[in-house]
């Protein structure tokens, strides 16, 4: 289980004030589930995202993973990228195995389980192409196979299908949904989109900016249902969503001004 | 691994509908040595009629038939105490150990350089200063130093290219992608795995680019000092035949140089054509 403590982190400016990107952030993610962070622009997700990574210090708080604190970036949070950080040098294969190979897997040996999460991904003709000649679509499948390789307790994904199409998008949730409800993997996920993050998330915490704040939390289940059926639109048009859709632009658009914690 | 079974999943039409989606050529790749072979073709057509209407005196510009009667003269009999090939090989002795010390030296300084605070701050100065010097106002102090035999012309030239060479090994560290390095952090990567796996490889287009212009100043370096401080090389050569007027074996020397150069630079192109095939790609 991971657990964000009162965790904050301030950017010194370069005007010499600081950005209170995250401020006292508290947040649990239990096995099986999907937490999902929106909010506008500037909130500080990326920031929660980052520290939990292990790619920035708290400036106060604590983050531990199954008790342990994390220091650093480790091999037990998958991350995946907004922007694909797959390595052009490397076959798409190579860059599935690439944490493998630095646990000290032998080659035959990684290669097989890149090969059978590709299958996973839906690329397994692509293996032996450099990742530039895949689609942006494509490229951040390998990106999820590559983060899903070492077997990581946890995914974290900042804004991961930003970037895409909507038709690959859908796809790309549909597969999320999927290995989600195989693998039960806690996962830590980003994005703008008030309906990508219901349709994904068991929880999905609405954040402010100027502090970075949780101002919200809701529970959700359409994820299930999602990666049974694979079918967006039944559940994007139940009242039930669409309620909790407008609720929270609503708190998105106007966020209640309100002291620390009395939302939480 | 818990994540093995296949998922019915189908994003085959995705697949397939994205396959055909490339990038569009980059605009080095469009052809162009058709181009440059017509107007080589055109310099030489010049030089044939410049000479063949004596627009110039032969005493300043030789025939074709001429320099090519005195290639074939200079090497097979030779001409200032060498063949054209001893010649040759004293010149590229003198550049290929400098450029090998300049790498063997230049490129792990530079990448401990760009990878630690310290030996960045400690080298940069040193360096910057003597880059900034042309290589040929130091030559006489080297002299003075280590004699004029090829100890100084070697350190000269290695001096000469080292700095293009450690500057991009460190500008090549300094350019990782931050996340590229989070995400090889990510999958467990230490240290070591790091420097192998993602710094070295991402830097090495920038080293390969820094060792093209070392080889440019390598050789300006090179012909330089010969032609002022050497027994042999076809620096040495050109001088000579300068000082006899023999305007016939200077554009012997000219066009070796000019093809050691454009060797030197196709096989750099080769090379990285084979080492970073992927550069400018992502
Ligand atoms: N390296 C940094 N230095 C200074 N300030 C920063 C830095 N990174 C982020 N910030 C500031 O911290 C705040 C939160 O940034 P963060 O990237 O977490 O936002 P976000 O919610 O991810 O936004 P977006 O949805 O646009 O990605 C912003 O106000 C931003 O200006
Ligand atoms: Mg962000």
């Amino acid at each position: 289980m991971l657990q964000v403590r009162e965790a904050s982190v301030v950017f010194p400016a370069s005007d010499g004030s600081d950005v209170q990107a995250l401020d006292r952030v508290s947040l649990d993610l239990h096995k099986d589930s999907i937490v999902v962070a929106v909010g506008a622009s500037g909130c500080g997700k990326s920031t929660l995202l980052n520290a939990v990574a292990g790619f920035l210090p708290l400036t106060e708080g604590s983050i531990t993973l199954d008790g342990e604190r994390i220091e650093g970036p480790g091999g037990d949070r998958g991350v995946v990228f907004q922007k694909d950080t797959l390595l052009p040098w490397a076959s798409v294969l190579d860059n599935v195995a690439l944490g493998l190979r630095y646990q000290g897997v032998a080659k035959r040996e990684r290669h097989q389980q890149a090969r059978e999460l590709l299958g996973l991904v839906g690329l397994s003709e692509f293996g032996d192409k450099p990742p530039y000649e895949l689609s942006g679509g494509m490229r951040q499948r390998v990106g999820i196979a590559r983060a899903l390789a070492t077997d990581p307790k946890m995914l974290l994904m900042d804004e991961p299908f930003g970037a895409l199409d909507s038709l690959t998008r859908e796809t790309m949730q549909q597969l999320l949904a999927r290995i989600w409800a195989r693998t039960g993997k806690q996962v830590l996920f980003i994005t703008h989109s008030i309906e990508e993050a219901l349709l994904l998330g068991t929880m999905i915490v609405v954040m402010s900016p100027r502090p970075g704040r949780i101002v919200a939390r809701f529970d959700a289940d359409f994820v299930r249902d999602f990666a049974n059926s694979g079918e967006i639109g039944p559940i994007v048009s139940q009242p039930r969503f669409v309620a909790l859709r407008e609720e929270i632009r609503a708190l998105i658009h106007n966020p209640p001004v309100s002291k620390h914690g009395a939302l939480q | 691994m818990t994540v093995t079974a296949d998922l019915p999943l189908d994003l085959a039409p995705a697949v397939r509908r994205r396959a055909g989606a490339r990038p569009a050529k980059p605009l080095r790749e469009k052809g162009t040595a058709l181009i440059g072979f017509a107007t080589f073709a055109a310099l030489v057509g010049f030089w044939f009629a410049a000479s063949h209407f004596q627009w110039a005196s032969p005493l300043f510009l030789p025939s074709p038939a001429e320099v090519a009667t005195q290639l074939r003269i200079v090497a097979e009999d030779g001409y200032a105490g060498g063949t054209l090939v001893t010649h040759l090989g004293s010149s590229l002795w003198r550049i290929g150990m400098a450029l090998a010390l300049a790498i063997v030296i230049g490129v792990p300084l530079g990448l401990a350089m760009g990878m630690n605070r310290w030996v960045r701050g400690v080298f940069s100065v040193p360096i910057d200063l003597y880059w900034g010097l042309p290589p040929l106002a130091y030559l006489p102090l080297l002299i003075i130093w280590l004699g004029i035999d090829e100890t100084s012309k070697v350190l000269l030239l290695t001096l000469a290219t080292f700095a293009p060479v450690c500057f991009s090994a460190q500008a090549g560290v300094r350019s990782v992608p931050a996340e590229r390095m989070n995400a090889a952090r990510s999958l467990g990567a230490g240290r070591l795995q790091l420097f192998s796996t993602i710094i070295l490889p991402s830097a090495l287009p920038e080293i390969l680019t820094g060792l093209r212009i070392a080889i440019g100043a390598g050789l300006a370096t090179l012909v330089a000092a010969e032609l002022i401080a050497a027994r042999s090389g076809v620096g040495y050569m050109i001088m000579s035949a300068a000082n006899f007027l023999a305007t016939d074996i200077v554009f012997v020397g000219l066009i070796v140089i000019a093809a050691l150069a454009f060797s030197l630079s196709t096989g750099m192109r080769w090379l990285e054509r084979r080492l970073v095939p992927w550069k400018g790609k992502i």
